[in-house]
């Protein structure tokens, strides 16, 4: 131990430290919660800490560097309750927090920065943000957040932050305006703009840029956290992963991990009861196979779990982990779906008692098929077709990458029921799932989601709880988990790896008139979620067009690889890079105008969805009748096309001085299109629900099971209940996800929140609305159905009101008492789908290979987006993360299945300076099936920007490239082959 | 992925430092930024039993006007090494190597000492000394010697340092006017170089190499075509000769030695320079 003299946030301290200690570390103990880890090495920025007033990583710091220093958290600007810095107002009025991890490590790049340069330029901006990962934003309101702080801290007032209305084009007339070739792509836009449509009435709070409504916690760096909290006693586990592909354990001696000191458990296979279950966290009952176990006595992959332990600190965990013998017979692996199909390989589910494996002995934990007509059928079409055309696709395994990684707190409650306080998108299946695991029926569960530092489907997995539930049993002590970064990279999960192949006949004036798609997926070592994202791909892959035979056929293979899961878009990415990389080919194949082949064939409005209802097991053409398809309700993908055609400056595609500059003879310029669609829930299974109650000051609490990840569902609920109930959003206070408190929701996933969760929150704002009309008539003296509810006030139609909060009082306390509330739930047979055409501008370096994105443009049809600012977050930073799909991100294992880049730096995701400017375009339908009209947004904008990317690269080289992503090298291999 | 044990101490000169060093024997290491170090102690890639912080040994951080040189101490940061008017003067090819390291926590922590003592053969810093003609002063149990850029990289993170010898300065030619350029070519802003190349053309021509071999290089086949009055191309063509760049999941070496030579190519343009005036100075 030793002594460290520092000054924290303006005070004289001495902290006792380890000499290992990292400043991390070292804050976090003195309460300091808005240091955050992210990384060991600095590279998320998560932790960063002024020192000196210069911006530092503390998680490559050690504490005893600091000595001497002045150290500032973001916890020196809490000053006063409730109230805000102006820097801290601004990343909350501009929408720049989603989870709102990095919060702290953000405010005080800004803070150090405008102390500096009062008047920034965005370069600077950008730079001084740029060692501080974000893997939500998109950084376009980050960088507008310090903007605006600028202005307010040179005492100017930020201007408004309404989103731009534009007056709508049509295609013909977007597809006529010629660009000059030097026209430079509009400044970034933190805002989206705006193309209304007349179907969609006046709202009061609906439909506007409201604040987040946890933006104060959020930006204050308050404990928001599922590791924010320390419990007396509590203990810490680390897990101990499997450093071989393949392999038995034969037997684990962990008596030297048992004798050190401060060690509480060790978990290990011969020691932990044998549950076999889907780690998935999706309805019951939870889809095949069940093939994993806590602890098994078989490692199927590099990073797979072998052991974990609880003791007194990390350091000693990690020690005893360490001292684990672990005797392994190491078996062949199978390393990519090829190999893991092909003849000889190693049987990696070899088990006899795991359930509903499609095919064990071949290594496929799933078939998939589906078809519109008879394979006979389907020939003959081809045979009709003018053009035949075949292409084959291959898309890697990216990682989520969570800034906040998987963490869970757990402990006994006074009644000695397991509280799981955890990073989890699905609380209650969370709740139901891990019971079985730990022995426990799950009325003694409680499962609390606290703020999520994102997600993306990584934690609609259940991969860290039935560990952690585990060792609460054992020790009786509050046990804390939380992956390390090359954990979350390897042992969390992945997006399924697939080899595509379309074949499609095609007339010669575009047409289609067949579609074939089949499909190679590497589900990894356990096939969670192998049978419904594969089969999205076939949904996505095959519905977008009308065409009147279609086929899908999907094998999804075990490897001995890291374990795909959910992950945003869900298996409708790897579709869409085929599809539409596919059709451009064709397109140019048959001498049609890209936009024009599309235009011919795709689905509008009053069209049936032919493909979804025949995927299956079993496959064949089903017995599906025509009014049991599902039918397409609202469609805006023609304008949104012609929008983004007028953004992008489409025409200049054609134009050689544009594509070829005359002063940088090494770049060429390319622009290019993908259209993507994607659901709005899963019809007739998700099901939310929300209670809503009303207090003395008619202001109303919200309990919704839904889970928010930091997309801003929280804010959307409280915007539909204000909506509702004549009141602001910030009367509503709102607390979700917790299984002891609200009421059920599936959780955060398949693009339900908005749709499915959100109709339940109106309908619960709806019954208590009716309790306060009747109350209301009365009051007013008239019949209820005449009473108005706006600004916090009943209305008659003469013009007399009464307010809100008499209407509680006299509710609550004086004349026939009642509680003023509402329940709802609802499901939906429907999932209609949001529209999006995505647009990207490179250039590429044909000597280098390098391609550089110069902007993204995505028009999205989501209905009526509740609110704008948290939409368009949802769709920057979802076209970010699509960004790094195409360019940048794979997981890539050596030839013993060891991860090479389980690390941010050799794992490359988009930073602040790096990324393009990015513009969203709202073009509004009306969806009556949506709350307030809403559709989907949270999942379509991970769709289009990998293939309107690599649509470019062709466009602007001539170069086709079916491989992500788009590296350097395999650009400049393509280039050296054409 | 936490750093085994260790003891801790710190020196508040440069004397007490190699004194402390001498102490610790084989297995104590320098402290500086930290930010290639603390990396490395956290994947037990590195296990020293003593950490002699040399953080606060003010003495070592400076830019010095030494005549025909700079003299940079060696634990100046790279984010003041960017923004010093001296080193743009005399030397804007390493203010503009430090400006582009990493992100701002690398750059207000990580010290050019550090740098060149790791020799990371991926670094950008001991690749621009190379291109400069740096030399750097080691301070040791047996007093202080002078070691060229040249001489120093001698492997795989292996330098001429001895053990418990201490790298205090970093000595800068003036370079007032020469060309020069840097050529990084990565996968994100900032980020370590996939290739790099720095170049500096004062008379003679230096061309120093990013991750083309296990250590900082200079481009022998280059230098000596421009020194024989080779045209650009053709040195950029011999840019690899006898170099064994790495193949890693970045890049292969093929790839590398092209964009080794792409890179030789746009340095020594921006470099300028026709080719001819090698022997004149």
């Amino acid at each position: 131990m030793m002594q460290v003299k520092l000054r924290l946030n303006g005070e004289d301290r001495q902290l006792r430290c380890e000499p290992g200690d990292t400043l991390l570390r070292a804050l976090r103990r003195e309460g300091c919660f808005s240091v955050r880890y992210g990384s060991d090495t600095g590279e998320t920025g998560a932790a960063a800490v002024l020192l000196d007033g210069r911006l530092v990583s503390a998680d490559v710091l050690l504490a005893a560097q600091a000595d001497g220093h002045e150290v500032t958290t973001l916890e020196s600007l809490n000053v006063a309750t409730g109230e805000l810095h102006p820097i801290q107002a601004a990343f909350v009025e501009t929408g720049a927090l989603q989870g709102g991890y990095s919060a702290g490590a953000m405010v005080l790049a800004a803070k150090a920065l405008l102390e500096r340069s009062p008047e920034p330029t965005d370069a600077e901006i950008r730079d001084a943000l740029s060692g501080i990962l974000d893997r939500e934003t998109g950084y376009a309101k980050v960088v507008e957040a310090v903007r605006r702080a600028a202005t307010a801290l040179r005492g100017e007032k930020p201007g408004p932050l309404d989103p731009p209305i534009l007056e709508p084009i049509g295609l013909e007339a977007a597809l006529a305006i010629r660009p000059p070739a030097d026209s430079t792509p509009d400044a970034p836009l933190a805002l989206p703009r705006m193309v209304l449509s007349p179907d969609v009435g006046h709202t009061a709070v609906v439909g506007k840029a409201e604040p987040k409504v946890e933006g104060l916690r959020l930006a204050k760096g308050n404990a928001a956290f599922a590791d924010d909290i320390e419990l007396r006693a509590m203990l810490h586990a680390k897990l101990l992963t499997s450093p071989y592909a393949h392999a038995r354990i034969v037997a684990v001696d962990d008596s030297k991990a048992r004798a050190l000191s401060g060690v509480h458990e060790v978990l290990h296979h011969f020691n932990t009861p044998h549950v076999r279950y889907a780690s998935g966290g999706q309805s019951w009952p939870n889809p095949y196979p069940y093939d994993q176990v806590s602890f098994d006595d078989k490692v199927r992959y590099v990073g797979d779990r072998v052991a974990a332990v609880a003791a007194d600190t990390p350091e000693t965990a990690e020690e005893a982990c360490t001292l684990i013998d672990v005797t392994y017979e190491v078996l062949p692996a199978a390393l990519s779906a090829s190999e893991a199909t092909g003849d000889g390989a190693p049987v990696i589910h070899d088990e006899t008692d795991s359930v509903g494996i499609y095919d064990a002995a071949r290594n496929l934990s799933h078939h998939i098929e589906g078809q519109t007509v008879s394979d006979e059928a389907l020939e003959a079409a081809f045979a009709s077709a003018d053009h035949v055309f075949t292409q084959s696709f291959s898309v890697p395994a990216q990682q989520h990458t969570p800034i906040e990684p998987h963490a869970v707190v757990g402990w006994l409650d006074e009644d000695e029921r397991l509280v799981l306080r955890s990073s989890t998108q699905v609380p209650f299946h969370l709740r139901r799932m891990v019971a079985p695991l730990v022995g426990r029926e799950v009325k003694e569960i409680r499962v609390v989601k606290p703020r999520l530092g994102g997600g993306f489907g990584s934690k609609q997995e259940m991969v860290t709880e039935d560990v952690v539930g585990l060792l609460v049993l054992a020790t009786r002590r509050p046990v804390s988990m939380v992956f390390n970064r090359e954990q979350e990279f390897i042992s969390s999960r992945t997006r399924h790896a697939q080899s595509l192949t379309f074949r499609t006949g095609v007339m010669s004036d575009g047409t289609l008139v067949a579609q074939d798609l089949t499909v190679l997926a590497d589900t990894g070592a356990y096939g969670t979620h192998g049978f419904t994202v594969q089969s999205l791909t076939g949904a996505r892959g095959l519905s977008s067009y009308n065409c009147p035979a279609k086929r899908y056929r999907c094998d999804v293979a075990y490897t001995n690889r890291p374990v795909a899961g959910a992950f945003r878009g869900y298996g409708a990415p790897q579709a869409f890079f085929a599809l539409e990389s596919h059709l451009d080919d064709v397109a140019a194949a048959i001498g049609l105008d890209p936009i024009e082949l599309r235009r011919k064939n795709w689905v509008r409005t009053g069209d049936r969805l032919d493909i979804v209802p025949r995927l299956g097991e079993r496959g064949g053409v089903e017995d599906v009748s025509e009014e049991d398809l599902p039918v397409v309700t609202s469609c805006g993908t023609e304008r949104c096309v012609a929008e983004g055609v007028r953004a992008i400056g489409w025409q200049r595609r054609d134009d050689p001085s544009w594509r070829q500059p005359d002063d940088r003879p090494n770049i060429r310029r390319g622009i290019g299109l993908a259209l993507c669609m994607q659901g709005s829930g899963i019809p007739f299974v998700d099901m939310g629900a929300c209670s809503i109650k009303m207090n003395d000051d008619a202001s109303f609490n919200l309990l919704a099971g839904a889970a928010d990840l930091g997309t801003g569902a929280d804010t959307i609920f409280a915007q539909i209940a204000a909506e509702v109930l004549g009141v602001r959003a910030s009367d509503i206070i709102v607390l979700s996800g917790d299984t002891d408190v609200t009421p059920f929701d599936k959780g955060a996933y398949a693009s339900s929140t908005t749709y499915i969760s959100g109709m339940a929150v109106k309908r619960a704002a709806e019954a208590a609305r009716a309790r306060i009309v009747e109350r209301a008539g009365r009051l007013l003296g008239i019949e209820e159905e005449w009473v108005e509810l706006r600004d916090r006030r009943a209305w008659a139609p003469d013009g007399h009101s009464v307010p809100l909060e008499d209407i509680a009082l006299n509710a609550l306390h004086t004349e026939d008492q009642e509680q003023i509330m509402g329940i709802a739930s609802h499901w939906s047979p429907d999932s209609p789908a949001p529209f999006g055409a995505q647009f990207a501008e490179v250039e590429v370096d044909v000597e280098t290979g390098e391609v550089t994105v110069t902007k993204l443009v995505m028009a999205v049809d989501c209905g009526v987006p509740i609110n704008p600012l948290t939409a368009s977050g949802q769709v920057e930073g979802g076209m970010i993360q699509s960004l790094g799909y195409g360019l940048t991100e794979e997981i890539v294992l050596d030839g013993q299945g060891r991860p090479l880049n389980a690390a941010f730096g050799p794992y490359w995701i988009f930073r602040a300076d790096d990324t393009p400017p990015t513009e969203v375009i709202f073009v509004q339908t009306m969806e009556h099936s949506g709350p307030f009209g809403a559709k989907s947004v949270g999942e379509i904008p991970i769709d289009g920007v990998a293939p309107a990317v690599r649509n470019a690269v062709r466009n602007a080289t001539g170069v086709a490239i079916d491989t992500l992503p788009l590296t350097p090298e395999r650009v400049w291999r393509a280039l050296q082959g054409r | 992925m936490i750093p085994a044990s260790f003891e801790y101490t710190r020196a508040s000169s440069v004397g007490e430092a190699v004194r402390m060093l001498a102490a610790g024997g084989e297995d104590a290491k320098v402290l500086a930024g930290g930010h290639s170090l603390l990396p490395l102690m956290k994947l037990r890639m590195a296990t020293p039993s003593l950490l002699v912080d040399v953080g606060r040994v003010r003495e070592l951080s400076y830019v010095r006007d030494a005549g025909d040189s700079l003299a940079v101490g060696a634990l100046t940061r790279h984010f003041d090494l960017s923004r010093d008017e001296l080193v743009a003067r005399h030397a804007p090819l390493l203010a503009a190597v430090a400006g582009q390291i990493g992100d701002p926590q690398v750059r207000h922590r990580g010290t050019i000492g550090g740098s060149i003592a790791h020799g990371d053969p991926a670094s950008d810093l001991p690749a621009a000394c190379l291109a400069l003609g740096a030399s750097f002063v080691a301070v040791g149990p047996s007093g202080e010697r002078r070691i060229a850029a040249a001489d120093f990289f001698t492997g795989f993170l292996e330098t001429a340092l001895a053990p418990g010898e201490l790298l205090v300065e970093i000595v800068v030619p003036k370079a007032t006017g020469a060309g020069w350029s840097f050529q990084k070519f990565n996968r994100r802003a900032q980020d370590w170089a996939i290739v790099g190349c720095a170049v500096v053309r004062d008379g003679s021509t230096r061309v120093a190499l990013v991750n083309m071999g296990a250590s900082p290089l200079r481009s022998p086949g280059a230098e000596q075509a421009l020194a024989a009055g080779a045209s650009v191309a053709e040195a950029a063509e011999r840019a690899c000769d006898g170099l064994e760049p790495p193949s890693d999941l970045n890049a292969s070496a093929e790839y590398r030695r092209h964009l080794a030579s792409v890179l030789v190519t746009r340095a020594l343009a921006e470099a300028g320079g026709a080719p001819g005036q090698e022997a004149s100075p």
